[in-house]
């Protein structure tokens, strides 16, 4: 979406590329043909089938608006998005700002006293859990998790801690936070490493020139780091939290949304009415209010990153 | 530029791929029809598709069907399997389209099979039913999951499938736990609760639970069963008149739910615990009891050898959960109609239907002379029992789509001891309402 907007704002290099070019547009044509199919027919379809009542076979009935005036009144919509709210905290909050501190020492302290290897090394360790399948992390956090003979209860039990185990994803008080740890684990390593590569391009004369002036650590990352690198959280916090908005997996494999609306999400909720209850037109409208939700912010985020960057420009 | 250029090619191959599938066309409606396939032979071909184990009960027995249906018909089975999700998910797309089967085993009830008949994707296979006689082959309990209205409601109506076995639920017992404790097998509902008290003052719960999935749920059917009789099934499950949560017999399934929890019979943690924990915990030999289906009896029989255990239905019911297995049925668009039926009546067989008892299935039609496991025997006698006396409840979850998640948060609250047996009553009450809107009748 971005390079032709850039490409009509740079002088055209060497008259070989114009917006006109007809070699431009079929450079297009898989892309645009492949977004129609994937993208824009079944989008379309969706908003279609959200104003239908249709059991997933047979007739479809149009029933207008309906199935979004129920959506606005039912709980377990609201319930779905507030566990949105908890989920941005666990995938694009926590991880961004802890992922940059991390990236920040990893490069600037680590790197630095223990060699460009024990970097690397610490960085693949915490990217590891994004490579895991998500099934198989769920099911494995699952047992991990387990109130009988789970190793985490088995762990507080023979420290002493035993008072503190809990039945962590069966209690609607512990589920959503356990499955939000959860997920900063399975989120840290993304700011990790995009973090690391965007430090990789800062001049560290910059760096120097701080050190030198008696900046410390914090300082330099204050002052340096995270302006820096800024187009890069932008990028990671926009990512994450589209993740987040539309996370199903860890759900689905942890909880299955409960216990009772405990974890619930809106792609779950989506899922629950498409597949299992048949109410193929009221899934569509939980759909079509998330992906305008998801539009919205993705909106939002781009303004607000171009306000910030030519406010730099000056 | 790596990913970019690998998304380019991807791009590519895939635009490809869309263009030549459009210009491939269907000249013969994909695998199904195969009479011009390499292999066929003059007796043509039966696409069929089924979700079941290799090594289930179920799996060794239609392996053998398929072997005895290729012998004698001269025609080649093309065999698909599937998972269950994937047929449960994606039937109601592919059944009307040329690439389904001729012949699939499929969930039976009012939301699965009935859904599918009533929207015409299904053969009314009756006239089949009638010359091969398979009607005589069920018992009436069983042929309620088999028969569908116009509404796709079961019970009544047109044949649109045929089950080869059944299924209940029914208590597991670890005898050597009961010796160890000097408790009693219970036979009445006063002892259960007698040997549940004994357990708890010995510091052991007595019940295996899952509260994550299904098992919950269908101990709080059971209770309320217990208070029922058979006009309640069929309001509750065949909508024969409108069913009020806060009556007894669901209040009482509800209530009594919710003491167990409080008296230590169920343990508190179970909310988070699937079916599978609670199975391999039975399997570990950590509970007296356990109270769940026959799909566990097979993999008891092979995985326990720590102690001894048994069964028996649940006591004080005549109506326990329970049901026909899934059907073989025929999609509308099947090309080879008869050699489905001829298929389906090969599995009714005394040499088939045998095989599936001696290997940890349930039998609808087995001759007992037939069954040699001394543990086959004692299920099959059980569900024959149930089955006679017009005992199969059908499952909580049934009467409306999505009604699995509503019964499994609920019975959570109640575990969790988070909200009263009337706030749980109330919220089912909500959710079968809502429910029955999008069931066509």
């Amino acid at each position: 979406m971005s390079t032709p907007t850039q490409q009509r704002t740079r002088p055209p290099q060497g008259g070989r590329v114009t917006g006109k070019s007809p070699v431009y547009w079929l450079y297009l044509l898989p892309g645009g043909l492949l977004f129609s199919v994937i993208i824009v027919v079944p989008f379309v379809m969706n908003v279609g089938l959200s104003f239908a009542s249709w059991p997933g076979v047979g007739d479809i009935a149009w029933i207008g608006f309906d199935n979004y005036t129920r959506l606005f009144a039912d709980d377990t919509f609201w319930a779905s998005f507030r566990n949105s709210i908890a989920m941005i905290i666990a995938m694009v909050i926590i991880p961004t700002s802890v992922g940059l501190l991390l990236a920040s020492v990893l490069f600037d302290v680590i790197g630095k006293r223990f060699g460009g290897r024990a970097a690397s090394t610490l960085r693949a360790l915490y990217y590891l859990p994004q490579i895991l399948p998500v099934a198989i992390a769920g099911i494995v956090m699952g047992w991990i998790l387990r109130p009988q003979n789970g190793a985490l209860n088995n762990i507080l039990e023979a420290v002493g801690l035993g008072d503190l185990a809990q039945n962590w994803l069966g209690d609607p008080s512990t589920a959503l936070p356990s499955v939000m740890a959860i997920m900063v684990w399975v989120q840290i390593g993304y700011p990790v490493v995009i973090f690391m590569a965007a430090l990789q391009r800062v001049d560290p004369e910059l760096y120097e020139a701080a050190e030198i002036d008696g900046a410390g650590w914090f300082r330099r990352f204050r002052a340096i780091t995270i302006p820096q690198i800024k187009p890069e959280t932008f990028v990671v916090a926009l990512t994450c939290t589209i993740a987040a908005m539309k996370v199903f997996g860890p759900v689905f494999v942890l909880t299955r949304g409960g216990p009772g609306d405990a974890t619930n999400v809106p792609s779950y909720f989506a899922y629950q009415n498409f597949f299992e209850r048949a109410n193929v037109g009221y899934g569509a409208a939980i759909s079509t209010v998330l992906t305008l939700i998801i539009i919205v912010l993705s909106i939002v985020f781009i303004r607000f990153q171009a306000r910030s960057e030519r406010k730099e420009r000056g | 530029m790596r990913t970019t250029r690998s998304l380019q090619a991807a791009g590519l191959v895939a635009a490809s791929a869309l263009v030549l599938a459009a210009c491939g066309g269907d000249d013969n409606g994909g695998q199904a029809t195969g009479d011009d396939g390499g292999q066929a032979t003059s007796g043509g071909t039966l696409s069929l598709w089924h979700y079941e184990g290799e090594n289930s009960a179920m799996g060794i027995a239609w392996d053998e069907a398929m072997r005895i249906f290729e012998e004698e018909t001269g025609a080649t089975v093309e065999f698909e399997e599937k998972s269950f999700e994937q047929i449960r998910q994606t039937a109601n797309m592919v059944l009307n389209t040329s690439e389904a089967p001729d012949i699939l085993e499929y969930n039976k009830g009012n939301a699965s099979a009935g859904l599918l008949a009533s929207q015409g994707l299904l053969t009314d296979i009756s006239d089949a039913v009638a010359e091969y006689g398979w009607d005589e082959q069920l018992a009436p309990s069983v042929q309620t999951t088999a028969r569908y209205d116009e509404n796709g409601v079961m019970g009544d109506g047109a044949w649109y499938g045929i089950p080869n076995y059944g299924e209940f639920v029914m208590l597991y017992f670890n005898e050597d736990l009961f010796a160890e404790h000097g408790v009693a097998i219970p036979e009445t509902y006063d002892d259960l609760v007698a040997a549940m008290d004994e357990f708890v003052a010995n510091d052991v719960t007595p019940l295996a639970m899952s509260g994550a999935e299904y098992p919950a749920g269908q101990l709080f059917y059971e209770l309320a069963l217990s208070q029922a009789d058979r006009q309640f099934v069929n309001d509750y499950q065949l909508y024969e008149n409108p069913v009020d949560f806060s009556g007894a017999a669901l209040s009482y399934g509800a209530e009594t739910f919710s003491e167990w929890v409080q008296a230590g019979y169920i343990g508190d943690y179970s909310a988070g615990l699937s079916a599978e924990d609670m199975g391999t915990a039975f399997i570990a030999g950590d509970y007296p009891m356990l109270y769940s289906g026959s799909w566990w009896y097979g993999r008891f029989v092979d995985e326990i050898d720590g102690f001894d255990w048994s069964i028996d239905t649940f006591p004080g019911s005549d109506l326990h959960p329970g049901s026909s297995g899934n059907l073989w049925v025929v999609p509308t668009a099947s090309e080879n109609k008869d050699l489905a039926y001829q298929f389906i009546e090969i599995t009714m067989r005394p040499e088939i239907q045998a095989l599936l008892g001696n290997n940890g299935g349930v039998p609808v039609d087995a001759d007992p002379d037939d069954i040699t496991d001394e543990k086959s025997e004692e299920l099959i006698t059980v569900f024959n029992e149930i089955s006679d006396a017009d005992g199969l409840a059908f499952y909580p979850d049934w009467p409306v789509p999505g009604f699995y998640d509503d019964l499994v948060g609920a019975l959570q609250q109640l575990i969790n001891q988070n909200a009263t047996p009337a706030e749980v009553l109330e919220q089912l009450q909500l959710a079968y309402e809502s429910g029955l809107d999008n069931v066509p009748n």
